[in-house]
């Protein structure tokens, strides 16, 4: 029986006529209308989705369609199938390009809803007037500032640096007596005590921007964000690559470095000039109407990183975090200051290093926690970090253990051939259609692709393992029948982007070191997250929310990441992505006394489970090299996506025959 | 009160795999060797007896090899330079299986003369081994498959880097493959796995856990042998393959195999002391669950067949 279908799309209409149980997307393409099908027409992608505004069709799966989606007429034009003359919108080609349910995107930051700069900062501006000196009244000019700070602000005890001793005579004669104290209050809530950071002259404007910033360096990657204290606001985010990298890649490895003579101050040096060039940036990046804003305004600073970069930053021996029995030499830190530091921000302003719980759970996992909400849940989750060193952190409001693993770089685009950061230029998404085995990629910022993050690396893990261009073992299969699989420097590699359609002009690849790279990032996470759940006897499945961090990228494909075997299998609604919580947990110790106190309280109560005691991780650890692992029953729904990919190709060959007759 | 020794019951048990093929099934073999099939851990005979005894294969090369031990020359003599001979002997002297591992320098038409002149000259079932470098092992072991299609030879020796092209010569030609992975119980997962993933029939696939010799890491082989096997009979459908081991040419790399001059002399006579290092090293991974045993020296077929005729005797 023929039905008529007539497609509607930029406004024009097509109309064709075929026989019961054709395929949408083959009657579209027989009318001329183009339908991107990334997976090949699988189901697999989402990204075929047309909207029925009338007749009668049959949706043989609705994979990637929500109950909304269903509801306004939604169907995959791959998976459906005319029963009756009908009517089609295809929506505009942005419009494809929709999330799928999949997908987990990081929130935007928003300032705490409690936040309250009078009550939550302990870094303030004060204005003071003080009763000029004459032959009657000789009080020194520091005397005489503390007591006017006493009586206008209640502060009893005021200490301050020689530094600032320096400034105050010139910059009270300079304010005529009426100054703007910048204090820190070292004792919050208690607001009798404070430390003096700045004297300026006059009066400020009480809700100019006060600036700090949140820092989380990272093993592979430093993020900061420039906020205004007054405001809560974050004005400005900005990441790189440590400058540590050079040096190695791990922590190991550079623990080893710092140990060689003047090692060290070279690695403190290069993350320093981190630092300090995305201070630069971030400045730059705050628009300005009078002066431009620079560094040295910049009077906190809250600092999140593993307790090795935390060492290293501060000049410490990190020897001792890699021999046993494996501790550090500090894991609280008292206050400091940018010029102690080393920082290029104001010298006195305050420079808050989180703590740690041990040598390999630092302070960005405390921030993390803290960040993640998992210090106040009430059931069990899990709490993953997706970095260069895999930390998991499992349990509630009432108990939290942890475990740390290293996972390589693979997963922020570094030791990766061409991998990068999540930034302008990297391809986060990767489908591969699997009959011609051709790829279709999406960009960030839209232009042409410089490279893969770490989000694109997983969703090409993924389809390529899919797509059987890779094995379960991660080997390419030469013999795949597409010029894009070939024989690279070390070992097969596939070719996701060709030089003329990149920034660079030279080929995307993604190649066997790369595989196996992914492979052990992935392993150390799963194994080290699984072996600590067997380790207090909580079953995975009775894990209520798993929160994922990592700054690989704004989002992620959960299903990606789960037949890859980085995530459990289980249902895609209790995954969260949570981005980069160490500098978020920092983002809300910076603003908030009590968040950063409760971080202290978090480091104090974590229990640390060493991995290396025996051989369980090790063996968890091989068990998981594999895609998407050795035990394929442990990943239920990948074996069914993979039976499913299987047989769909062997089941829709004779149906595009048949459509073929039909057009004759 | 009589003591009762309590009885494991497994849900699962090791595949049965047969090597070679009689005329009747379209190969050549005068006697096929079929192994596998345990219930219990093994020589438990209070459990389940082993179905079939383990088998003892003699390793012999393309060519004279050139790194062995003065001690096997001097066994095999003349030999050596005739694989067909060689082999022959071999089969005489007790051997149910022949190894043929090839080498660097044969030729594929070569390798598949000397496949054939074995497989003349014996009735026994045939491993053959690429000479263990991917590119050649694929460029010998494809013509010689296509060669004695039907025979069930083993292929060998497919590794997690290079096993497709074996696999594959191997499932167009109905011959067996051993698989070996560097002693880990996961790994020898994965390649069967991988290996099964193509289409290959379980039962015509050997685990080749790899193993060390005695003194030279042997408990380390024991233990996963023991750990795959455990897991084959808890029911784990990829670790239920037989396993094929090489104590011969692990024992012979051993310094106190290789070497008879300037050692100790409490170490004793030389040729005993090599001899027992082989055969104690192949009994000891039969006790794990070795199901085929590779040696080099004539005089240990003998005394490790002595050896299994106890151990199958309940």
């Amino acid at each position: 029986m023929q039905h008529s279908v007539t497609f509607t799309y930029d406004d024009r209409q097509a109309q064709v006529t075929v026989p019961t149980n054709t395929l949408l997307s083959e009657a579209a393409r027989l009318a001329g209308v183009e339908i991107g099908q990334p997976c090949g027409g699988q189901g697999r992608c989402g990204r075929c989705a047309i909207q029925v505004t009338g007749g009668n069709v049959r949706r043989r799966s609705t994979l990637r369609l929500s109950t909304a989606d269903l509801e306004q007429g939604y169907a995959l034009a791959c998976q459906t199938v005319i029963e009756g003359d009908a009517t089609i919108y295809v929506p505009p080609q942005e419009k494809i390009e929709r999330r799928l349910t999949t997908d987990r995107v990081v929130a935007e930051v928003s300032v705490p809803a409690d936040y309250d700069y009078l009550l939550c900062q302990t870094v303030r501006r004060l204005f003071v007037s003080l009763p000029p000196p004459s032959m009657d009244d000789q009080t020194d000019d520091w005397s005489r500032l503390q007591t006017a700070l006493r009586l206008q602000h209640s502060i009893e005890r005021l200490t301050c640096s020689l530094g600032v001793l320096r400034k105050i005579g010139p910059v009270l004669r300079q304010g005529e007596w009426q100054v703007t104290a910048v204090v820190e209050y070292t004792q919050p809530p208690d607001r009798s005590a404070a430390r003096l950071i700045d004297l300026l002259p006059g009066r400020l404007d009480e809700y100019a921007p006060l600036w700090g910033c949140a820092v989380d360096i990272g093993t592979t990657t430093v993020t900061l964000w420039l906020v205004d204290l007054v405001t809560g606001m974050v004005h400005a985010q900005v990441a790189e690559y440590n400058g540590q990298i050079a040096r190695g890649e791990d922590v190991i490895s550079r623990i080893i470095y710092a140990s060689r003579p003047g090692g060290g101050e070279e690695l403190q040096q290069r993350v320093l000039e981190t630092i300090n060039g995305l201070l630069e940036r971030a400045c730059k990046r705050v628009k300005s109407p009078d002066a431009p804003l620079t560094p040295q305004q910049i009077v906190k600073v809250t600092i999140a990183g593993n307790s090795t970069m935390m060492h290293l930053l501060l000049g410490i021996p990190a020897s001792s975090i890699r021999l046993s029995p494996f501790i550090t030499v500090v894991n609280h830190l008292p206050p400091l200051t940018g010029r102690e530091v080393g920082l290029a921000v104001h010298p006195e302003a305050l420079v808050d290093c989180l703590p740690g719980v041990a040598s390999y759970v630092g302070a960005d996992i405390t921030a993390g926690v803290l960040s993640s909400g998992l210090d106040n849940a009430e059931n069990v989750m899990l709490f993953l970090d997706v970095g260069t060193n895999g930390e998991t952190v499992l349990g509630n409001r009432d108990w939290l253990v942890t475990c740390a693993c290293s996972a390589g770089p693979a997963f922020e685009g570094a030791g990766v051939v061409h991998g990068m950061r999540a930034t302008s230029g990297a391809i986060e998404e990767v489908w591969i259609n699997s009959e011609t085995l051709e790829p279709t990629y999406r960009v960030i910022g839209g232009g042409k692709p410089k490279g893969l993050c770490g989000s694109g690396l997983i969703s090409l893990l993924s389809e390529a393992f899919l797509t059987g261009i890779l094995d379960k073992g991660g080997n390419f299969n030469l013999a795949a029948p597409t010029p894009r699989v070939r024989e690279g420097a070390h070992g097969g590699e596939y070719v996701v982007a060709w030089g003329d359609e990149t920034a660079t002009g030279e080929d995307i690849v993604l190649t066997r070191v790369d595989v196996d790279n992914l492979l052990r990032a992935k392993a150390a996470i799963y194994a080290g997250f699984t072996v600590l759940a067997e380790n207090v006897g909580i079953p995975l499945e009775s894990v209520e929310r798993v929160l994922v961090g990592g700054s690989f990228g704004k989002y992620i494909n959960v299903e990606k990441a789960i037949q890859i075997g980085l995530l459990p299998d289980m249902e895609w609604s209790r995954f969260e992505f949570l981005g980069n919580t160490s500098v978020k947990g920092a983002y809300y110790a910076l603003l908030d006394w009590r968040k950063r106190e409760r971080i202290t309280h978090i480091a104090r109560r974590m229990t640390y489970i060493e991995l290396s005691a025996d051989n369980t991780f090790y063996e968890a650890f091989t068990s998981a090299l594999f895609l998407p692992h050795t035990d394929l029953n442990k990943f239920p729904s990948v074996a069914e996506a993979l039976s499913r990919t299987h047989k769909k190709s062997e089941e829709e060959a004779p149906y595009a025959t048949r459509a073929d007759t039909n057009l004759s | 009160m009589p003591l009762e020794i309590p009885k494991d019951k497994w849900p699962g048990s090791v595949r049965t795999v047969t090597l070679g093929a009689a005329a009747a099934e379209g190969g050549t073999r005068t006697k096929t060797v079929t192994i596998g099939g345990q219930t219990a851990m093994p020589y438990l005979h209070f459990e389940a007896s082993p179905p079939h005894p383990p088998a003892v294969a003699v390793e012999i090369k393309s060519r004279p090899p050139e790194d062995w031990s003065p001690l096997l020359l001097e066994a095999w003599g003349e030999l050596v330079n005739d694989p067909a001979a060689w082999a022959k002997k071999a089969e005489e002297i007790g051997a149910d299986l022949i190894v043929l591992a090839l080498t660097l320098a044969d030729r594929p038409e070569e390798a598949v003369n000397v496949v054939q002149s074995v497989l003349r000259a014996t009735g026994v079932p045939l491993i053959v081994w690429g000479p263990g470098q991917a590119e050649k092992d694929n460029e010998l072991l494809v013509p010689v498959a296509e060669a004695a299609k039907g025979e069930r030879l083993v292929l060998g020796i497919c590794e997690d880097k290079n096993y497709r092209t074996i696999v594959a010569a191997a499932m167009a030609n109905g011959h067996l493959v051993q698989a070996r992975t560097p002693m880990d119980v996961n790994l020898s997962k994965q390649l069967n796995i991988l290996i099964s993933d193509m289409g290959m029939p379980k039962d015509r696939i050997i685990m080749d856990p790899t193993t060390g010799a005695l003194g030279y890491g042997i408990e380390y082989g024991y233990s996963v042998m023991e750990r795959l096997r455990l897991a084959a009979l808890q029911g784990d459908a990829m670790t239920q393959s037989p396993m094929i081991v090489t104590p011969g040419f692990e024992a012979w790399k051993t310094k106190e195999a290789k070497v008879g001059s300037g050692v100790p002399e409490a170490w004793g006579d030389w040729k005993e002391r090599s001899v027992n290092w082989e055969t104690i090293t192949a009994i000891t991974l039969l006790e794990s669950g070795a199901d085929i045993v590779v040696l080099r020296y004539p005089e240990s077929v003998a005394r490790v067949k002595q050896a299994i005729q106890e151990l199958m005797t309940a």
